[in-house]
């Protein structure tokens, strides 16, 4: 019975062409560059994507929006200039990233929001809120260095294992490769907050 | 919308099918940033060469109890070897630690064991961790070179998080060598674009054949190439 369901299943995948991929109706495909010329192209996402590829992408938007929220805190409160300039270059970045993936998410039909409620599922409570980030504003000076250094550090750390499960199970390739960026970039942070860190 | 009657009756029955793999798993994860732990080592690039502790320095997880860097993930047991090079933090007989969590999990409590010897407890309260969590230990009765074992327990599963971190008590520490730790150098004006280089704003670089004109102060890294990140530079 068990290798009968099993065989059904493999039919039914073998139909659908890949498990859990949707197609976008003709006509809505990739076209990527905005209205605005003067902006730079934005990669759009081609048409063939997997829950994985949504899931990532719905929970990156949130953690983008977070990031940027922190990030706007630092601008004005860190004492460290490298935290300032990471703080900045963190904010403008991900701005990009977050254009980007909401077209994404409007070309392939899926709602923004669910964010946070993927992140209860699969990853306990997630370290930033409007609550912490509310928090770090009433630090200052060294206390508030060190508590964004540390937010920041895990908050782009935790980017980095959610690409890596986009990496394994996510088919669209540009979400896929949007992933390895977002490891590359992120790790890159991770390190240079954590030397930040470490310097007195 | 062309998508055939059948397909989209097919494509209705296979969610039920592919949600029976279970994407990721609970990540509640958690290190020593300060003194640079081991794993705050391998992120860093200090020590390179580790594999996963480089990507995921917050997931050396494994059950409570034990005596053990990597928690014993096999993927992680670069960890556990003591002569890769780690650099030592040298410390008086008082030292404070730092922790970067990735995500919030309420916590049993903290420990900090030398030698078998537990020589920091922090009771946790069953709450979740408050940014930022710095932990001062006594270290009276220890000199020398030590490994010091950092374990996160957590209150709700059978899982903790493991850091060691190599100190010199009442001795200095090492500096990690030059060779290995790439410095962010200051760019050569109309130079080629490169990792690990600090830009003004108002730099120039050439990549791919191009010129692009820094827009926003930062630290070059790899994915920040300058055709892959339009809002830090601007193509002439």
């Amino acid at each position: 019975m068990r290798r009968l369901a099993i065989a059904i299943a493999a039919a039914v995948l073998a139909l659908a062409g890949c498990g859990g991929e949707a197609i976008v109706p003709e006509g809505q495909g990739a076209h990527g560059h905005g209205a605005n010329s003067a902006a730079p192209p934005v990669p759009a996402a081609s048409a063939r994507f997997n829950d994985a590829d949504v899931m990532f992408v719905q929970m990156m938007v949130d953690h983008l929006q977070l990031g940027i929220s922190l990030s706007q805190v630092a601008l004005v409160k860190a004492t460290k200039q490298e935290a300032k300039d990471l703080a900045g270059a963190i904010n403008t970045t991900q701005r990009e990233e977050l254009s980007m993936l909401k077209s994404w998410l409007k070309l392939w039909g899926k709602p923004e929001g669910g964010g946070a409620d993927l992140h209860a599922k699969h990853g306990g409570q997630p370290l930033l809120d409007d609550e912490v980030i509310d928090g770090t504003k009433e630090k200052s000076g060294a206390e508030f260095d060190l508590t964004f250094l540390n937010l920041m550090a895990g908050h782009q750390g935790a980017a980095v294992e959610m690409a890596l499960a986009e990496k394994k199970d996510g088919m669209n390739p540009e979400t896929t490769a949007y992933a390895e960026r977002v490891i590359s970039i992120r790790q890159g942070q991770v390190s240079q907050l954590l030397k930040v860190i470490s310097e007195p | 919308m062309k998508l055939t009657r059948k397909a989209a009756l097919v494509m209705a029955a296979v969610p039920a099918i592919v949600f029976i793999t279970p994407v990721g798993t609970a990540s509640a994860h958690g290190y020593v940033s300060s003194p640079p732990s081991r794993s705050a080592q391998c992120a860093r690039g200090i020590v390179q060469g580790c594999g996963a502790p480089q990507w995921e320095p917050q997931s050396a997880e494994g059950v409570k109890g034990q005596m053990n860097c990597s928690g014993d993930r096999g993927d992680f047991a670069v960890l556990n070897e003591d002569n890769r090079g780690w650099q030592v933090t040298g410390t008086g007989t008082s030292l404070t630690m730092t922790w970067t969590f990735t995500a919030r999990h309420r916590t049993r409590d903290y420990e900090y064991y030398i030698n078998g010897t537990r020589v920091g407890y922090v009771n946790g309260n069953k709450l979740a961790p408050v940014d930022p969590v710095q932990h001062t230990i006594n270290l009276s009765g220890f000199s020398g070179r030590q490994k010091l074992y950092a374990i996160w327990n957590i209150e709700d599963t059978a899982m903790a998080f493991y850091s060691c971190i190599d100190i010199n008590i009442g001795g200095g520490g090492t500096q990690p060598p030059p060779t290995t730790n790439p410095p962010t150098t200051q760019p050569p004006a109309g130079g080629t674009w490169a990792a690990n280089t600090a830009y003004a704003v108002g730099a120039q670089v050439t990549y791919g054949g191009a010129g692009y004109k820094c827009l926003q102060a930062h630290t070059s890294l790899t994915g920040w190439e300058p055709p892959n990140a339009a809002s830090l530079w601007q193509k002439l």
